[in-house]
């Protein structure tokens, strides 16, 4: 992984010249550059990998607007039966083309549509793509292509001072499902970080900014987990999540984050001793 | 009959009234290579710019720009898009004024309004602005020109940099330009974080950058509650007029205020709603404050990235 992010990440510097709020040039000048033979043997070797087969599938927006704020959401139809074991997420042309790894336990929940969304920076024209890892050790990968640029460079912090005077702030929400006996049950982790990939120039100072972002977060229901995910830059500022899990006895959700620092954030869907 | 000498002498009287009240203000039509201005009130001097995003075609003039001229100096307020349109507004002043061109103020840190600060470097003026300007532009500054060199086209473009203020505004603070002050107030986050009401005491006549945008969509890059509180209080504030980021030359308070009031509460009250419903972000913006539609130009270009903004704001209420 190490070369491929190297050379990736100076190839950055000249995407990030190139990235505009306003997509005008043309896809074709990026994908003579594919990048997802290397990603594809780093992550995972020699495995075989099913494309387009149904069981897992990507939503992205028809049109980016914000590069910075990209919406993504991969769905597992109910038609999948079992369990699933891991689920990751590429954007080819970021300075870090990995998004995340989830790895799912336990209590990650079965017999209903199981979901993923985040919100991530598109650096450049790219292939996003979604790789789901099922029960029996087999790989699912969906993709689609974005026409987004400048979300890496882009400073997406609108309101720095308050954001940093909030920081570490998280909101855990349970969705309670229209039919309490549903076995899948939704929620969403959101967390007050600038996720600072160290691509941002003060021309103020000179200086870029250092990179500080969301490393791993650990969820777990009634003490079983749910997944871990190890994260990347590319996930926007003030990381938010919404995912799945299996319903449980009491579906209390514990959030733990660790950023790049060492510093730990933790997070409950109801307060302690309710 | 009535008597000649009265009416005369009260047609004089009121003529002479009438002259008092509405001085002579001048248009300066563009020239060569001088924009076009207008007189607003003495010695205010407004550019009005075109309600399009950025191409080669309009070179950057896409915002307005002002200047206000004193008995010592002149002051710029904005300074349009790029660096040949920042040249066209220093040869407008050149085309009414001689005197020195002491301040280069901006109202805030977007491209359209700061990317003609480099043709006033040639008379060292002092570059103000809002305390947080040097860097939230800062940390901008390649993106901006990344992005607006691709937008305007090389010839447009040509000569453009970022140009950084020297004068931190923490307070209300005036500027002496001979027999008038301009009073200078930083806001808390609105429309950006670091935007700068101007008033020209002599006229009380408020520039508010892109705190009031008219016709022009408004674009969120701060905070949409911020933004909503400072318009209710602006809304009581007495000026004899408002000149707008984009818009005409002159408005009115508060009356001005209200379409923009009303597009910002129909995104807000959508998205709270919405986020209560436990929606997703792509979904609200799909729907939400889309009734505005029809009541702005640009929407298409900026609606969604509002309505995003908005959103990832207010969920963390
Ligand atoms: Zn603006």
């Amino acid at each position: 992984m190490l070369t491929a992010f190297k050379s990736l990440a100076r190839s950055c510097g000249l995407a990030a010249l190139a990235a505009s709020m306003v997509v005008l040039a043309s896809p074709s000048a990026h994908a003579e550059e594919d990048v997802w033979p290397i990603l594809k043997e780093q992550t995972f070797g020699d495995r075989t990998i099913i494309e387009e087969d149904g069981l897992v599938v990507l939503e992205t927006p028809s049109k980016v607007e914000d590069a910075a704020l990209v919406p993504l959401t991969v769905r597992i139809p109910p038609s999948v039966r079992g369990k699933i074991k891991s689920l990751t997420l590429f954007i080819d042309n970021n300075p870090d083309p990995k998004v995340a790894t989830l790895n799912f336990g336990p209590a990650a929940g079965t017999g209903g549509e199981r979901s993923f969304s985040t919100r991530v920076r598109v650096d450049n024209f790219s292939h996003v793509r979604a790789i789901l890892e099922t029960e029996d050790g087999s790989l699912h990968m969906t993709k689609k292509f974005l026409a987004a640029a400048g979300g890496c460079a882009a400073m997406q912090a609108k309101d720095p001072d308050a954001d940093t005077a909030d920081m570490g702030k998280m909101i855990v929400r349970k969705f309670t499902p229209a039919l309490q006996s549903s076995p899948v049950w939704a929620a969403q982790v959101m967390v007050k970080h600038p996720n600072h990939n160290g691509m941002q120039l003060n021309i103020n100072t000179a200086e870029f900014i250092p990179a500080q972002y969301v490393k791993e977060m650990t969820v777990t229901r009634d003490g079983e987990l749910v997944f871990k995910l190890d994260g990347t830059f590319s996930i926007s500022t003030n990381p938010n999540f919404r995912f799945t899990f299996g319903r449980g006895e009491e579906n209390n959700l514990d959030v733990v984050i660790t950023d790049t620092d060492g510093t730990e954030f933790k997070g409950q869907s109801q307060p302690k001793g309710s | 009959m009535c008597t000649p000498n009265l009416i005369s002498r009260k047609t004089f009287l009121t003529a002479g009234l009438a002259l008092a009240a509405t001085p002579f203000l001048r248009y300066i039509p563009a020239q060569a290579a001088a924009m076009d201005v207008t007189e607003v009130a003495p010695g205010v001097f407004v550019h009005q710019g075109r309600y399009e995003v950025q191409s080669p075609g309009n070179r950057g003039d896409i915002s307005n720009a002002s200047f206000v001229v004193g008995s010592e100096a002149v002051a710029v307020i904005d300074t349009s898009g790029s660096a040949v349109m920042g040249q066209e507004l220093r040869d407008a002043i050149r085309a009414v004024t001689n005197k020195p061109i002491r301040y280069v103020i901006n109202t805030h840190m977007h491209p359209d309004h700061v990317l003609g600060n480099v043709a006033f470097k040639q008379d060292k003026p002092t570059f103000v602005g809002h305390y947080k300007l040097a860097r939230s532009l800062g940390t901008r500054a390649n993106s901006y020109i990344t992005a607006n060199k691709q937008m305007l086209g090389d010839a447009a473009f040509e000569g453009t940099e970022i140009v950084l203020p020297t004068l931190a505004i923490k307070e209300a603070t005036t500027l002496d330009l001979g027999d008038r002050t301009l009073l200078l107030e930083p806001q808390a986050t609105a429309h950006t974080d670091n935007d700068l009401i101007v008033t020209d005491t002599k006229t009380n006549t408020l520039f508010i950058g892109d705190l009031l945008f008219s016709v022009h969509v408004p674009t969120i890059d701060g905070s949409i509650k911020g933004w909503l509180a400072l318009l209710d209080e602006m809304g009581k504030r007495k000026a004899a007029r408002v000149v707008p980021g984009h818009g005409p030359k002159t408005m009115e308070l508060p009356q001005a205020l209200e379409p923009e009031q009303r597009y910002l509460s129909a995104i807000a009250g959508d998205v709270r709603r919405q986020i209560m419903e436990g929606k997703t972000l792509a979904e609200a913006t799909r729907t939400a404050g889309f009734s505005e539609k029809d009541a702005w130009k640009l929407f298409d270009q900026y609606h969604v990235r509002n309505v995003t903004a908005a959103f990832a704001e207010l969920e963390w209420e």
